[in-house]
């Protein structure tokens, strides 16, 4: 074997446990990274799949820029414009189907778990798409509850030609005789339903309405279409847009939100496993001093010394990379495993294994592989400084009391304070750019505060060891090297500022989402569609459903919900239609502005609207203004009138006006949500088993116990709060060992002061003492730091919370911080025991003969 | 006579600046001609370490020059002096300073594959050398499971089997207890008359000075006096011990 290989497995072999160690920090990384990403890419495209309509092979697909279904006088337009051959109007819908509802049984997940309801005039559409009949026939002009589906979707549900197919609709469980199968579906994306427009109409409420235009255009050249494109929005007005219809683009930013939180954390790992990586090599670059001398003297290079410290590094961070990329697979069958059941309940999404892409597999070979072998150039780089002399009469301990109060202390000071004003901008901009300059300060500051802190800290340490003056050995070994002392240090700062930062951001967060929740979903009884939301996705039912529930004996008040898409300001905002009193009856919104009574009272007669915190926020719109909202008849102008939130759409931008409105704006009559509260003293069995009965006809709707649903998601809380701290913990493991590292340097460089100090007379436990002390006051200095630094970010970040519109109140974290005190001390006796081990048992001759 | 392997004209170093300044070698001219066999004696800070480092290209001079085997080393950048030590120079240090995770075997080869021999060349010519040695024995075991007079010989067949000019060795006995002492120095007794390597030895010990062609005293960084032995075999460590009160040990 090469001699590099053979000396970076002997050398690293030699030290197992250090070895282990320092790899678990690129295990760590790799895995978060790895793992994650094999999921969420796969993920997000099913969402996307789901979530957009197949739009098939026309030229142009024109919808309204609401989603909302509109006139089909729009198509006369469109036909009349120089270019367009052919146009067709149709009416799609995405069903989501309620769980196990293909195959019945609940042991295997559904593989399809919606379908697209598409509505279409026949002989039109079958000018646009060239539709390939395999069995029976296509749709033809006056057919009525008949359909055509794929034969790939036949198969799932076990149904053929002239058989039913049910659909839960707007309209309740409705049968489609089929009488057509198209060949299987290839391409991703949900199955299609092909019904006639007039059926499609009836089944979803909507009559006389289209929400997608197909149209073909005469010519093929790019400039030709663009031109006719742009007459055809030129003559349909800007409430459309050429493009498929989208629907859930809010929680896909949800979604893409957390991907790069998981891979910032991935990142962040992984910096710290290249720090420690950094700390191990200038551990063993100490420690083998003289070899290196030595190997210098029989006439090894400047460069064949770098490639020997580099090639332990290569094979460290090819060993964790592997290691990271098998438990990240494994890290996110796992997790898919968890998280599938509840997708598929809340987003109707199923995604079954963790998909791996080369590129995947590349970016973390090469971040992993990459900042290891970068973590070792610097040290490596040390390493070709020892001159063969120096390792044979190796120098001892340096000693830096060189003044360090300057220039970058004060610089250190003025990016304080800059950061600490960015607090009260309330900008989220400018709240990052302080979290950044922050650190930088503490950076810059910290040197220079070393001594000061050393000092107060052995004093402590003073009055805990009753004099022994171990506590001043071990802070005057700190202060004569305060660079190396920050760098350790910076370490546990960095761990214990994440857990005080999490701790202050997770409580502030769980506690008002935790309340708005209480609030917002406190009712007796929930009856909630597939997917919470994601409202457009969802077929609700028509207002008969909400009568018979109020029907039900027992019943005091049935409060719905309906939806509508539209555009503030070009935003995406989802409109939810209220009824204002039962809204205030069962007192669901929490306000952050205006006065509940008032507002609600002004909804029932006009066009007032509730604006949620995040809309306020992105759109710029506070109670008092006068909006624009775009409506399938027009735009409309709206009233502002408060600011409220709640849990379901604490995270969209949401508008809340009544329901009188939604229907006379957008033609919205069905029901997609119902909180429903009973008398005290109904028959709670019997009020169930009437919703029960009621709901057979609706499968596409879920009747869940409003009370035992909250405490679930308060359990969830806790348990991805748990999750959060349990990761934080993790990426506080690593300052626990370069701390180990920098004590070990410590002791080795000072082998012959320790020998010296034990032939004077100093007993082994005093010698473990010093060392304790050392590690003691290290975590301290680290946890002072950390715990500033975490305040800081964990103000800010709930600060942030609140610029994007969320309604926030800053909990102090006290009990984050005991536990960055607790996990500072417990860490710094730990990081103590070997290095203390070590030099208590020096043998004082050996040691005072080591040069 | 042959030209000299090892050369130096007024070597001179001093150490620190100004009042702290230590003249650790002060103007030496020191000549060694190929196969000699020459020891360096003088008490404690002497300068006869930063002799060594110098001649062996570890250290530089404040001023003079030190020829090696025709080439002047103060003329030459780092890594032209550390080809220069990996071909042409053997060590061997007191503390012996093998790599502690390498083998017997491995160690005695590492100058050769350092300078780009291959591997299994390198082990078969590490393997004569610890032969000749006395190490035949012990080539897989690793320098902690040698004694200490096993791994100098382990230094030495290092030093050897790369076949250098020159062989310099740092205290080789100052590790040792007089048994082994007594052994490393007829080993080395044997390297200059049998296979005629030129060895430059650093010493304070009497008794293995006197296995030496030739002993140069060194007292406050000069050379103030040498002797060239008859016998050779140890037999006039007495007299070179008088030699050493004599200027002061």
């Amino acid at each position: 074997m090469n001699l590099y290989l053979t000396l970076a497995f002997r050398y690293l072999g030699g030290r197992k446990l250090r070895t282990a160690l320092t790899t678990l920090a690129i295990v760590f990384g790799v895995m978060v990274i790895f793992g994650m990403n094999t999921y969420m890419p796969t993920f997000i495209k099913t969402f996307q799949t789901q979530a957009k309509a197949a739009a098939g092979q026309v030229d142009l697909t024109i919808t309204q820029k609401t989603g909302e279904a509109f006139d089909p006088t729009v198509l006369n337009q469109i036909r009349a414009v120089d270019g367009v051959t052919v146009a067709t109007g149709s009416l799609e819908r995405l069903i989501n189907l309620p769980a196990n509802y293909v195959d019945g049984n609940p042991g295997t997940p559904d593989r399809i778990t919606a379908v697209i309801l598409k509505g279409i005039v026949p002989q039109e559409a079958r000018q646009m798409i060239a539709y390939n009949i395999v069995e029976g026939r296509f749709l033809e002009e006056g057919d009525t509850r008949a359909a055509v589906i794929t034969r790939s979707l036949a198969r799932e549900f076990g149904i053929g030609l002239g058989d039913t197919l049910t659909l839960p609709t707007a309209i309740g469980l409705s049968d489609l005789t089929v009488v057509g199968i198209l060949p299987e579906q290839i391409l991703p994306g949900n199955e299609v339903v092909l019904v006639s427009l007039a059926e499609a109409q009836r089944l979803t409420n909507m009559p006389g309405k289209i929400n997608i235009v197909d149209a073909n255009l005469d010519s093929m050249e790019e400039a030709r279409r663009n031109e006719i494109q742009q007459n055809v929005l030129k003559a349909i007005g800007d409430a459309y847009k050429i493009g498929a219809l989208e629907a859930g683009s809010e929680i896909l930013t949800n979604i893409r939100n957390a991907q790069s939180i998981f891979n910032l954390m991935g990142f962040l790992a992984l910096v710290m496993g290249g720090f420690i990586i950094f700390n191990t090599f200038r551990t063993i670059i100490a420690e083998r001093r003289r070899d290196i001398g030595m190997l210098r003297a029989l006439g090894a290079s400047r460069r064949t010394i770098r490639w020997l410290i580099l090639t332990e590094g290569l094979i460290q961070g090819v060993i964790g990379t592997a290691l990271g990329l098998v438990l990240g697979y494994l890290f996110g069958a796992f997790t898919l495993n968890l998280v599938t059941p509840m997708m598929q309940e809340f987003l109707n999404i199923t995604v079954s294994t963790p998909a791996i892409s080369p590129a995947l597999v590349l970016t973390s070979i090469l971040l992993g592989v990459g900042i290891t072998v970068l973590s070792g150039l610097i040290p490596a780089n040390s390493a070709t400084r020892i001159t063969p002399l120096e390792a044979l009469r190796p120098s001892l301990g340096n000693v830096s009391f060189k003044r360090i109060a300057g220039i970058s202390f004060w610089a250190g000071v003025v990016l304080l304070t800059i950061a600490v004003g960015f607090l009260f901008t309330g900008s989220m901009e400018w709240l990052g750019l302080g979290a950044l300059l922050f650190v930088g300060a503490i950076i810059l500051m910290a040197p220079a505060l070393v001594n000061p802190i050393s000092i107060l800290f052995a004093s402590l340490l003073t009055l805990l060891f009753a004099r022994d003056g171990t506590a001043q050995l071990a802070e005057g070994n700190l202060s004569r090297q305060p660079g190396r002392a920050t760098v350790t240090a910076s370490t546990t700062m960095i761990a214990l500022a994440v857990v005080v930062m999490m701790a202050g951001v997770l409580s502030s967060v769980s506690l008002t989402f935790i309340h708005v929740m209480e609030k917002s979903l406190g009712s007796d009884y929930l009856i909630m569609p597939p997917t919470l939301a994601v409202w457009g996705s969802n077929t609700g039912a028509a207002p008969q459903l909400a009568d018979d529930l109020r029907r039900v004996p027992g019943v005091t008040v049935v409060s719905t919900l309906r939806f509508a898409g539209t555009q503030m300001k070009d935003i995406a905002v989802g409109i939810l239609g209220i009824e204002p009193q039962s809204y205030r009856e069962l007192d669901l919104l929490s306000f952050t502005r205006g006065d509940p009574e008032a507002v609600y009272r002004a909804m029932e007669n006009e066009r007032v609207m509730i604006i949620n915190g995040v809309l306020a926020a992105a759109a710029g719109i506070q109670p008092g203004d006068e909006v624009e909202v775009l409506t399938p008849m027009g735009k409309q102008t709206y009233r502002v009138a408060a600011v409220a939130t709640d849990y379901l759409n604490a995270k969209t931008t949401t508008a809340y006006i009544s329901q009188r409105f939604i229907e006379e704006d957008f033609g919205r009559e069905e029901d997609i949500f119902f909180q429903i509260n009973v008398a005290p003293d109904a028959d709670r069995q019997a009020v169930e088993s009437a919703f029960s009965a009621i709901l057979k006809d609706y499968p596409q709707f879920k009747l869940v116990d409003g009370k035992k649903y909250v405490e679930e998601n308060a359990r969830l809380f806790d348990a991805v709060f748990l999750g959060m701290y349990v990761l934080a913990a993790f990426l506080a493991i690593p300052s626990l060992i370069a701390m180990v590292n920098t004590l070990a340097i410590g002791v080795i460089e000072r082998t012959r002061e320790i020998g010296m100090l034990r032939a004077v007379g100093a007993i082994r436990r005093q010698v473990r003492r010093m060392i304790l002390s050392e590690a003691l006051i290290l975590s301290a200095i680290g946890t002072a730091f950390g715990i500033l630094a975490g305040l800081y970010m964990g103000y800010m970040g709930v600060k942030a919370f609140e610029a994007m519109g969320y309604p926030m109140d800053y909990i102090f974290p006290g009990s984050g911080i005991l536990a960055a005190v607790a996990i500072g001390i417990l860490f710094g006796a730990l990081a103590a025991v070997v290095p203390a081990r070590q030099a208590a048992r020096l043998d004082v001759v050996e040691a005072l003969r080591y040069e | 006579m042959s030209n000299p392997i090892v050369s130096t004209q007024s070597l001179t170093k001093v150490y620190g600046q100004g009042a702290a300044a230590v003249r650790a070698l002060d103007g030496v001219n020191l000549t060694i001609q190929p196969g000699e066999f020459v020891a360096v004696m003088g008490p404690s800070g002497c300068g006869k370490s930063t002799l060594l480092h110098l001649i062996g290209g570890l250290d530089r001079p404040t001023s003079g020059t030190v020829w090696l085997d025709g080439q002047d080393l103060t003329q030459l950048n780092d890594d032209q002096v550390t080809a220069i030590r990996r071909k042409k120079m053997g060590f061997i240090f007191q503390f012996f300073n093998l790599i502690p995770v390498l083998n017997a075997l491995e160690n005695a080869a590492l100058p050769m594959i350092l300078d780009g021999m291959r591997p299994a060349e390198a082990r078969k010519r590490a393997q004569e050398w610890l032969e000749r040695v006395g190490l035949g024995h012990r080539l897989t075991h690793r320098p902690s499971e040698l004694s200490g007079g096993e791994q100098q010989r382990v230094a030495i067949a290092r030093a050897l089997a790369s076949d250098p000019a020159l062989i310099l060795a740092d205290e080789p006995t100052g590790n040792l207890d007089s048994r082994a002492s007594e052994e490393i120095a007829g080993l080395l007794r044997q390297i200059s008359s049998t296979w005629e390597r030129t060895i430059l030895m650093v010493t304070h010990d009497a008794r293995i000075a006197a296995y030496a062609d030739r002993i140069v005293f060194l007292k406050d960084g000069k050379i103030v006096d040498e002797t060239v032995l008859e016998h050779r075999n140890g037999e006039q460590a007495e007299m070179v011990a008088d030699k050493m009160k004599e200027i002061g040990d």
